[in-house]
């Protein structure tokens, strides 16, 4: 979870992540910030997010990404 | 001949969709009832050829307010609101407008900029009792070299430049583009753009001269790639004209595992160059679609070139920007402004009734890009010297060859590195710098020296400039490397891209 936060936190340092809940459905994260953000992901926590992974659901908040990302490691 | 916009619009039954959003739909009937009203209203608050900021949302109301201002017999000035009032006091302050048209949802950014004139509120004009004789006289008044609108584009001192265009070069323009993509009124149109940007100007009239109709994709759909599509499906769209980035994000999040777009007929995209792995994915997945890569600037009126994708494309495929639309003509010079031979590279310039007006209350920036032609001493002709380079290949297609100077495409936006340093250079805590960009991987850097931290440096970014401008990555060194002549040394700058 640390890990995320730091993630997060270099990827927009002007986005309060403990506090919002909607942060694609607001249009908080750009599409070009999930590009990355899936990368990221990816890569540190080895597990591969799919297209049909990338609905606001798994992104709006920072659980919800926690869940996906250990979700998808508990897959391997 | 048309001596307006207004004069090129098509007639369709009145009960017609024009602009659909994700809540509401426009019909032509209404779209023109209530540009009517805001055009009656503005026309009794300001005289004619009066610029009129306009900050409104991402909604199908958005073009009936431009071309409510249009029909007031003046231009628009389009605002994002969502861009940090910094950035927007620096627009303000170029366009000097009395007026600025905002829907209520921008009401209160707008009484927060650094604003003097008066706020008008389109859900409260668009009750106006028509004045038809009103419109009349301010359209009889318009000529085709009449200014349609002031549009943004980043700007190497600093502060944005406003790129003012008049209706001859929009109809020419658009007509153009009508004719290569082969649009009729069965097209549905599916935009991508920001509404304020110069790409959007596409979505807009190409409805309003053929009959077409434009769905107004949301803009976080772009980040859901199975919503998009399902979209895109949903509303029958046949025919897309977005940037580059929007066009390889769905390409790279995978969409195409998830569906296609199946009444996708049409895809033309501009901005920056592509990279042809992912237009790869469109046509293996999508290939009975026709491809158009465009070139073009603001200043010249949104594009100059097309080519059409004649063959499949491999990863390493380097597309030509091909030829100039019609009422487009492109030369090449050398820097001593003698004619480039052919096949050599030189700078792209263009001619025809599609340059710019200039730039909006800049005289002396105006008269730097757009000069008489120095191949011709007979009588006068202005060029725009786009900074692009390019060559004529053998079969006589363009092909692009980078930039004169240190302006880059990032995200489908156009930014002068130098405007990245002018603001970096703003914040406390940050002495020396460089702003560059990473091509292949798509990321902007600041290397830096001083005291400042990589958070207060995106942060001042964020609350000042359009979020496209903000650093990806900071690094913060001890010095810049410096060239013997004492430039900074980029090339040794450019080896932090790989580690």
């Amino acid at each position: 979870m640390e890990e995320l936060m730091e993630i997060l936190e270099n990827l927009r340092p002007d986005v309060d992540f403990e506090k919002e809940t909607a942060l694609v459905t607001d249009g908080i994260l750009e599409s070009f910030d999930i590009v990355a953000l899936v990368g990221e992901l990816d890569e540190a926590f080895d597990i591969e997010i799919k297209p049909n992974h990338l609905i606001p659901e798994n992104f709006n908040s920072v659980n919800a990404i926690w869940a996906l990302v250990e979700k998808l490691r508990d897959e391997w | 001949m048309y001596s307006c916009v207004l004069d090129r619009f098509t007639h369709v039954p009145p009960e017609r969709v024009l602009y659909k959003d994700e809540f509401s739909s426009l019909t032509w009937g209404a779209f023109q009832a209530s540009s009517d009203a805001i055009g009656t209203y503005l026309a009794g608050l300001i005289g004619p050829v009066a610029p009129v900021a306009v900050m409104t949302g991402r909604h199908v109301w958005t073009p009936a307010c431009f071309l409510g201002v249009v029909k007031a017999g003046c231009f628009y000035a389009p605002m994002d609101g969502d861009l940090p009032k910094a950035r927007l006091d620096q627009m303000l302050g170029v366009v000097q407008a009395a007026v600025m048209l905002v829907d209520r949802a921008h009401l209160k950014t707008a009484k927060e900029l650094d604003f003097h004139g008066e706020i008008v509120v389109m859900e409260d004009i668009l009750q106006t009792p028509v004045d038809p004789e009103l419109l009349f006289s301010r359209k009889s008044a318009m000529t085709a070299t009449s200014p349609l609108y002031v549009i943004f584009t980043s700007g190497s001192s600093g502060i944005p430049k406003g790129v003012i265009t008049s209706h001859e070069s929009l109809i020419c323009y658009i007509d153009a583009v009508i004719k290569v993509l082969h649009i009729d009124e069965s097209d549905v149109l599916g935009s991508q753009s920001p509404l304020d940007y110069i790409a959007a100007i596409r979505d807009i009239y190409i409805p309003l001269f053929t009959g077409a109709s434009t769905y107004i994709i949301p803009k976080n759909e772009f980040a859901i790639p199975g919503q998009l599509f399902e979209t895109l499906n949903r509303e029958r769209v046949s025919t897309i004209c977005w940037s580059v980035a929007g066009v390889e994000l769905p390409a790279k999040l995978g969409a195409f595992e998830l569906g296609k777009p199946q009444y996708l007929k049409k895809l033309c995209f501009s901005g920056s160059v592509i990279h042809c792995k992912y237009l790869k994915i469109w046509q293996e997945n999508l290939p009975d679609v026709m491809y158009v890569n465009q070139y073009g600037p603001t200043e010249a009126t949104a594009s100059c070139t097309y080519y059409i994708v004649d063959h499949p494309v491999s990863e390493d495929t380097v597309l030509p920007i091909g030829v100039p639309y019609e009422n487009y003509r492109i030369l090449l010079l050398n820097e001593d402004d003698t004619a480039t031979p052919p096949g050599e590279i030189g700078e792209i310039c263009v001619s025809g009734p599609i340059l710019a007006l200039g730039y909006y209350g800049n005289r002396a920036y105006t008269e730097k890009a757009f000069l008489q032609n120095p191949l011709n001493p007979y009588y006068r002709e202005l060029i725009y010297k786009t900074g692009d380079l390019g060559r004529f290949d053998e079969k006589g297609l363009l092909e692009f060859h980078g930039r004169k100077d240190r302006q880059i495409k990032h995200m489908g936006h156009r930014i002068e590195l130098s405007e990245i340093e002018e603001t970096a250079g703003r914040i406390d805590g940050v002495q020396d710098c460089c702003a560059l960009y990473d091509r292949d991987r798509e990321l902007l850097y600041l290397f830096y020296t001083g005291t400042a931290s990589s958070k207060e440096i995106v942060l001042y970014f964020r609350q000042n400039m359009p979020s496209y401008m903000a650093p990806r990555k900071t690094v913060r060194l001890d010095e810049l490397p410096r060239l013997p002549n004492g430039k900074t040394d980029m090339q040794t700058l450019k080896q932090y891209f790989h580690s």
